[in-house]
């Protein structure tokens, strides 16, 4: 991996830059087209993802469950697998962690062990799929896509404040929450703190996330598991060939991709919102699809993406303030980056770029269904 | 060689112009709306719940509400009165935020998931005024309204009218989803006003199974599950969820024996007004009257410089019947009157 | 063709249908229906609720086989379905006045349009372009929910939707006249498309060549098959099937259209085609099976007879999913060539 080399490095990034500028292009025509100023979007969207010292927290803030999600992924289609249940395992992530968040008053390590616990749920709801791949052949993209379903309904029976037919409510409910479903606030021993103090609400859980994604990204090109991995994803069938078990490379990384979704889900909970209730979806999972096809399924290129899209997202709110345009556009800007970075051939068309010999043209991820 | 040297210039060059161009704005109008006119026109500023403004539901009725208000105040909408629509829960606070950092006087957040942020907002910065909508307040803070509704009552009314209008002695509700309390107090009146009329009377309710996001914005499933009330034989409605709900009443007025036989009733707004579609089926709405309320409350801001502190309780019950009026016998009509005098006075009550 | 799967499972398919439909007649017809139970199970509007929920999982998962049975991976079922219900809707509101029927079959012809359209944009990533089909796919997805909901105008209103046609005599049959022919429009189109496509896929010459393009393309290509051609055509073909799907929802279901309404059923359609193996009956199968399923759940919550929290209830559908497919199917068999480009003997390698 000459990865550090400049001349690779800037070979590498020239489609991208090309492509977030084209995408950002097409996203202005639209909105010319159809009666809106991108002049002032875009001016509104950069002072919101980058204007101030507050846009900055914002940005880092949306970027963090991010790299964590999209590493999720990635490290799923590095085996050959497509992990869709990244945003399940967040949930379970977020339940667990906020279990022991808002009990075990007075327990030593008390933060660690609601993050291990988010760790654990995410992990559990990786294995699920895992096992019944390996022994029954379920697909594990019907069962995540369920799972995510059965996740969202599970967490939010956990906060149930209980039914009007005799239903009781729900574990987690806090009791002095009246008529609304929620838990408790986490307690204080359990959060993670602030860096800059309570106004940017920026959390130590950042660091956090990106030292994930260095350790993943040394797991997956520098030791002997991830080489099995990898092999695993480009060729099963040699894998199994040259000795490694396949069964068990298959488990296990479903089990580290919920693990790392679910870590997302408690750091998101402890650092940030501080308790669980239904509306706190599981979207970041689904957005970590996009991260991770983003930045190629390599960790350092989910820390990029995931810093782009923490941006659009950051910016959005403010875009609309300013301007008045619909967040909505920025999710067409977003599958335009996706579009034009997955195939350089079009932006090498369009900006007349020769084809570099030396790195291959396209990435395939999962080739089919079956393996 | 040439080529690919040129491309690496033109991509530094293209980053360096949009670096540069956003540099120079940054310095531009950093400091917006605070500066430019000081003394002038109150700032009104709304925050969606997960939703669009424009949603034909609850966000919309209070947006509304605030553009009434910008009216009689002769306010410019996108200059002095603007509006966030939230895309996610986690969002909340930020797009108060975005409203305080900018000097907005007022500040009107919409659904109760809003609560705790608003609330946290209003501590920290007590020169700006709250309303929240459907957020009821444990202790009253000078600068934040609660503007909370009795939906158990006019829901009550609602079930009240479908008892003595169904002839098959089974009705229905087709509800957006539980963990949000006022549609448990929609529901809750509802069964109580058709079990005050009839006792024995068959009620099949459901919430929407699936999570939140999804419970108010899933109008086939409301509409599919309004076809499968009819199948069971109920004979009269009530869709109380957002879109969800719309679909179910749009469903009824698409069916046959819409208006002579099958009834429809609709929640929040007079949907007689908001949905055209359900003219068919649709007898009332049970509401609550967000919009007037809403105006009543800057209104009143405007003119005296404060609000209520604690709880505003906004108008609460049923629409008229538009078409309909001539169809609903005068007993019907003097017993839900009777009802609302009840309920008004206490001598009534929903159980809720 | 993955025979022996079909064997069994169609075997299990059959009994479970025969079962059924006796249930069916006698929890309908005699004192059996007082039961509240059984007819939670068994009620005609369980039955109801079933075939119009599956109408759009049976379109997208046929919209999946068609591109997938020529090799073209497509996960993107989800964007198209949302974006035929889109076109659907701006083609209904622009022309409401219009005569109601030109309208809706105009609005039918936009779904179809656009979601072909949607197939050609999948078709060129992939081929062309060499996209992973796996991203295109995404892109598909986040493309058709960003453009509708940033496009979508709140005020307009679509006025009528199709209406239910009973078939004459048919409809007249106890029990299941009122189930299956008594049905809007593109219901009946729907379940003849089921037909026609394992018809064309098994018993034309087309369908061979569509299989041979997916199975093995390079010996397709030695007989001189166009393999990009057929996946071209065929990717934009499953288009149009699931801008149907989409068309399906707004102008006959809801009569609107409302942001990201199609909430998961292109995900569901593809686990549909994925447990029904890559076969149209097979998927048709699965389709109603998750639709039961929803219906049963719905029941449930109707009839208030269960004090088990509603989530639990709710879950049905999802987990019955997951333990049929990985109890009954077992490994299914994908077309073999899926998601690899074809590169022709004479092309740039």
């Amino acid at each position: 991996m000459h990865i550090f080399s400049l001349r690779r490095a800037g070979q590498l990034l020239v489609v991208p830059i090309l492509a977030v500028f084209s995408a950002l292009l097409v996203g202005a025509l639209l909105m010319w087209i159809f009666g809106d100023d991108p002049l002032a979007a875009y001016r509104g969207l950069w002072e919101g993802a980058f204007g101030s010292p507050r846009a900055w927290s914002t940005t880092v803030r949306k970027m963090t469950p991010l790299i964590l999600t999209g590493l999720s992924v990635s490290i799923a289609f590095k085996a050959g697998l497509f992990n869709i249940g990244a945003s399940g395992q967040f949930i379970v992530g977020t339940v667990c962690s906020v279990a022991v968040g808002v009990n075990f008053e007075g327990v030593p390590a008390h933060l660690p062990l609601a993050l291990l616990a988010g760790v654990v749920g995410g992990l559990l709801w990786g294995l699920i799929p895992g096992l019944l791949k390996v022994f029954t052949g379920a697909h594990e993209v019907i069962v995540t896509i369920m799972l995510n379903y059965v996740a969202s309904l599970f967490a939010a029976w956990t906060v149930y404040a209980g039914g009007t037919q005799g239903q009781t409510p729900g574990p987690l409910w806090d009791v002095n929450a009246g008529p609304i479903s929620r838990t408790a606030e986490v307690l204080a021993s359990a959060r993670l703190p602030w860096i800059f103090g309570e106004p940017y609400r920026v959390h130590w859980g950042v660091l956090l996330a990106i030292g994930v994604a260095l350790a993943m990204w040394w797991l997956i090109f520098k030791t002997t598991l991830g080489f099995a991995t990898r092999t695993v994803g480009a060729n099963s069938k040699a894998a199994r060939y040259a000795g490694i078990n396949v069964r068990w490379i298959t488990v296990l990384t479903l089990m580290i991709a919920g693990g790392v979704a679910g870590l997302a889900g408690a750091i998101e909970t402890l650092g940030l919102n501080h308790r669980f209730a239904p509306e706190f979806t599981g979207g970041v999972g689904f957005d970590g699809i996009t991260v991770a096809l983003l930045g190629q399924t390599n960790p350092l290129g989910v820390l990029l993406s995931a810093f782009l899209l923490g941006a659009l997202d950051a910016g959005s709110a403010r875009m609309q303030f300013d301007s008045g345009v619909a967040a909505d556009i920025i999710q067409v800007i977003q599958a335009l980056v996706l579009a034009f970075v997955a195939a350089p051939a079009i932006i090498r068309q369009i900006y007349r770029l020769r084809k570099p010999g030396d790195l291959s043209e396209s990435t395939v991820f999962s080739s089919g269904w079956g393996r | 060689m040439q080529k690919k040297r040129s491309a690496v210039f033109l991509s530094i060059a293209l980053v360096c112009t949009l670096l540069l161009s956003a540099c120079t704005t940054v310095a531009g109008p950093a400091n917006p709306a605070a500066t430019a006119d000081e003394p002038a026109a109150l700032q009104i500023g709304l925050v969606t719940d997960v939703g669009r403004v424009n949603d034909r539901s609850f966000n919309q009725s209070a947006w509304d509400g605030v553009l009434q208000a910008a009216a009689e105040l002769g306010l410019q909408e996108g200059e002095e009165v603007k509006y966030i629509e939230t895309q996610d829960s986690k969002d909340y606070a930020d797009n108060i935020q975005q409203f305080v950092d900018a000097g907005f006087d007022v500040i009107v957040t919409v659904g109760f998931a809003l609560g705790e942020a608003t609330l946290a907002a209003a501590q920290a910065h007590p020169d700006t005024y709250f309303i929240g909508v459907d957020q009821f307040q444990g202790e009253a803070l000078p600068n934040l309204t609660g503007l909370v509704f009795r939906e158990d009552q006019s829901g009550f009314l609602a079930g009240a009218l479908a008892a003595m209008l169904s002839k098959s002695g089974t009705i229905a509700a087709v509800l957006g989803t539980d963990l949000v309390p006022p549609v448990v107090a929609f529901k809750e009146g509802y069964e109580a006003g058709a079990r005050f009329i009839n006792p024995e009377i068959t009620i099949l309710s459901t919430y929407h199974p699936g999570e939140i996001s999804q419970a108010f914005t899933d109008p086939e499933w409301g509409a599919a599950t309004a076809k499968q009330a009819l199948d069971q034989k109920a004979d009269v409605i009530f869709g109380a969820g957002g879109m969800t709900g719309n679909g179910a009443l749009q469903e009824i007025a698409a069916a046959p024996g819409a208006g002579t036989e099958i009834f429809c009733i609709g929640v929040d707004t007079d949907q007689w007004e908001t949905l055209p579609a359900a003219h068919p089926c649709l007898v009332s709405s049970a509401m609550k009257l967000i919009t007037p309320s809403v105006l009543d409350l800057i209104s009143t801001y405007a003119a005296d410089g404060s609000m209520t502190a604690g709880n505003y309780f906004g108008g609460a019950g049923l629409a008229p019947f538009h078409d309909f009026d001539a169809q609903i016998a005068p007993e019907i009509k003097e017993k839900l009157n009777e009802i609302a005098a009840g309920l008004a006075d206490g001598s009534l009550s929903t159980g809720y | 063709m993955g025979s022996r799967f079909f064997r069994g499972t169609a075997l299990l398919a059959m009994f479970l249908a025969v079962a059924a439909v006796a249930m069916t007649l006698l929890v309908n017809t005699t004192s059996l229906g007082e039961h509240p139970w059984l007819r939670v199970f068994f009620s005609v509007s369980a039955l109801n609720f079933t075939l119009r929920a599956s109408v759009p999982l049976i379109l997208g998962a046929l919209c999946g086989i068609l591109c997938e049975r020529t090799g073209i991976v497509n996960i993107g079922i989800e964007g198209m379905m949302l974006a035929g219900a889109f076109a659907a809707f701006v083609a209904k509101t622009s022309t409401n006045d219009w005569p109601l029927l030109a309208s809706l079959l105009f609005g039918v012809g936009a779904s179809l349009a656009v979601g072909g359209a949607m197939g050609l944009l999948h078709a060129l990533f992939s081929i062309r372009y060499r996209m992973d089909q796996i991203i295109s796919g995404t892109v598909l997805i986040i493309l058709a929910a960003g453009i509708s909901a940033y496009l979508f105008d709140r005020d307009a209103v679509a006025e009528g939707k199709f209406g239910a046609i009973a078939l004459p005599g048919l409809s007249q049959i106890p029990v299941f006249g009122e189930v299956f022919f008594s049905n809007p429009p593109l219901t009946y189109l729907a379940l003849l498309l089921v037909v026609v496509v394992h018809v064309a896929l098994f018993s034309s010459r087309w369908g061979v060549r569509t299989r041979a393009c997916g199975e093995h393309p390079r010996a397709a290509d030695t007989v001189g098959i166009d393999v990009n051609r057929f996946r071209y055509v065929n990717t934009m073909l499953g288009g149009m099937l699931a801008g149907l799907a989409g068309g399906f929802l707004v102008l006959e279901a809801v009569g609107q259209f409302q942001e990201g309404m199609t909430a998961g059923r292109g995900f569901i359609s593809l686990a549909a085609m994925i447990f029904g193996n890559w076969m149209p009956f097979g998927a048709t199968a699965a389709a109603l099976l998750f639709g039961y399923t929803q219906a049963l759940q719905n029941e449930l919550l109707l009839a208030g007879i269960t004090t088990v929290p509603r989530q639990f209830v709710s879950m049905i559908p999802y987990v019955v999913t997951i333990v049929v497919v990985s109890g009954f199917v077992g490994r299914v068999r994908p077309p073999a060539a899926e998601g690899k480009v074809y590169e022709t003997e004479s092309g740039s390698e």
